[in-house]
């Protein structure tokens, strides 16, 4: 469970969140919606305990990760997997060692063998529809969606409780953004997985959302079930989802 | 004004960064092998143009010194000046002055590309420090390395001179060599190496902060790159003569 109460964050004069609740219950997919540079992604960065909130609190699982600091901000972290906008693979390894990252990295105290540590990569890889044959491929090597479900493989790997995704179908053609959804889906329905995702992109967050909000100057506008923000009054929401709803 | 304050900010926080490399370097996980990897690339990656300064420097210093000296019949004090200037300056300004323009250049680049395309908050999301994991190995290996360099320097650099005093200008090896040892102490050689492990601290430091603050982008990770290069060396300049004032007096 997530819960972030009161959330208020500027950078300088420009004051990004302001007061911002939400609700994320464990095993549900909860999409914030909003334009560019709504803060989206500063709501995310919070969750996770990159930003520390100017007033507020962010709670997961009854841990205020936003007071955590060190050691205890660490540990709280292995908790969550995040996918990020360009999915953010280190340049100087292979697929392998990108998505063996968070193991190699987390049990360096009780290493598991090698044999072991590839055996789970190839195990999350295929969960995102990819064979062994990428395992040496350097990241400059892949497309775009490919890259996409690295990252998510990557973010897999130590079977987190909450996956958090960062724009993921943003940059993506048509038949990739499906896939990417499909594998959102698919991480949930088969691993049980709490997901935050933060889209401007309607057509995949109706899709993938369970519970749905939209962010606009600092606030959240309206929230609930797709269904029920798609029937929001609020002028915003409506001229947001308007420009989508329109083509349908 | 305004850009005074933000310089000091920024100084700041260059040491609080700095501070916080030097807190992780003593806490585990311990990764030799990320450190061993930053030696070979800040070390022996930069051994050829170290060198080939070296050489270049000795070879010309040998050459002016011999100029000079001839006009009082001091040819013979050659290989001493040549060894003695080396060891304590030379040797450690130049080799930090190479490695800044081949090496912090890169770490920069490297450190502001990952920064900027959020491989580096991807490390921190899966609960891995990024000042332990990325600089630490690269403060620790340039602290190792700029020694071991500064010594290829005054070793090469003082082979060169050796070949342009004795077989080109023709001073006899006997005086060349007797009035190096006449010279030379110890701690001429230690003074040198002193130097380099603060400069070696200091161009990690500058280069790998100007990297892990870079912002905006490509022409951000220029700009931190070019910052990074222009104020190591600047740095380096002045330690050097902070440390020569210290150690010397006027």
């Amino acid at each position: 469970m997530i819960e972030v109460v009161d959330l208020w964050k500027s950078f300088g004069e420009n004051h990004v969140l302001k007061g911002i609740d939400l609700s994320i219950p464990r095993g549900t997919t909860f999409v914030v919606l909003g334009g560019s540079g709504s803060g989206k992604t500063v709501l995310m960065k919070h969750v996770i305990g990159l930003f520390k909130p100017d007033r507020g609190a962010v709670r997961v699982n009854g841990v205020e990760i936003s007071r955590l600091e060190g050691k205890e901000l660490t540990e709280a972290r292995q908790a969550f997997g995040m996918v990020f906008q360009g999915a953010a693979l280190f340049d100087s390894m292979t697929v392998l060692d990108n998505v063996a990252f968070p193991l190699t990295e987390k049990r360096r105290g009780a290493r598991l063998p090698p044999d072991e540590i590839r055996a789970r990569v190839v195990e999350k890889l295929k969960v995102v529809d990819l064979g062994e044959e990428v395992l040496g491929r350097w990241p400059s090597e892949l497309s775009g969606g490919m890259r996409k479900r690295v990252a998510l493989a990557r973010a897999l790997v130590s079977d987190p409780q909450v996956v958090l995704y960062d724009e993921p179908t943003t940059g993506l053609d048509p038949i990739t953004t499906d896939y990417v959804d499909g594998m959102i889906l698919s991480a949930k329905r088969k691993l049980g997985i709490t997901s935050m995702v933060i889209s401007h992109d309607i057509a995949s967050a109706f899709k993938v959302a369970d519970r749905l909000a939209v962010l606009y100057d600092g606030h959240l506008v309206a929230e609930g079930t797709p269904e029920e923000v798609r029937q929001s009054e609020n002028p915003f929401v409506r001229r947001f989802l308007s420009l989508w709803f329109a083509k349908q | 004004m305004q850009r005074v304050k933000a310089a000091l900010e920024d100084f700041g926080r260059m040491l609080i960064f700095a501070a916080e490399a030097v807190a992780w370097a003593f806490r585990p996980p311990f990764r030799p092998e990320l450190v061993v990897a930053q030696m070979a690339f800040i070390g022996v990656g930069s051994a050829f143009i170290v060198g080939a300064t070296g050489l270049s420097a000795g070879m010309v210093f040998a050459l002016q010194m011999n100029y000079a000296l001839k006009q009082f019949a001091a040819e013979g004090y050659v290989g001493g000046s040549v060894a003695f200037s080396l060891a304590r300056e030379l040797a450690p300004v130049f080799t930090a002055l190479m490695v800044t323009g081949r090496a912090g250049s890169a770490i920069a680049t490297e450190l502001g590309t990952m920064r900027v395309t959020e491989q580096i908050d991807a490390m921190e999301s899966m609960a891995v420090n990024p000042i332990q994991y990325l600089v630490v190995p690269r403060i620790i290996a340039s602290v190792v390395m700029f020694p071991v360099l500064t010594m290829i320097f005054n070793v090469i650099g003082y082979g060169g001179g050796f070949v342009m005093g004795v077989y080109v200008a023709g001073i006899p090896i006997g005086p060349f060599v007797e009035h190096t040892r006449e010279f030379m102490e110890p701690s001429d050689i230690l003074h040198g190496l002193l130097k380099a492990v603060i400069f070696g601290l200091i161009v990690a430091v500058i280069t790998t902060w100007r990297g892990y603050a870079a912002t905006g982008g490509a022409r951000g990770v220029g700009e931190g790159t070019t910052r990074g290069v222009v104020m190591s060396s600047i740095a380096v300049l002045l330690a050097d003569y902070v440390i020569t004032f210290i150690a010397v007096g006027i």
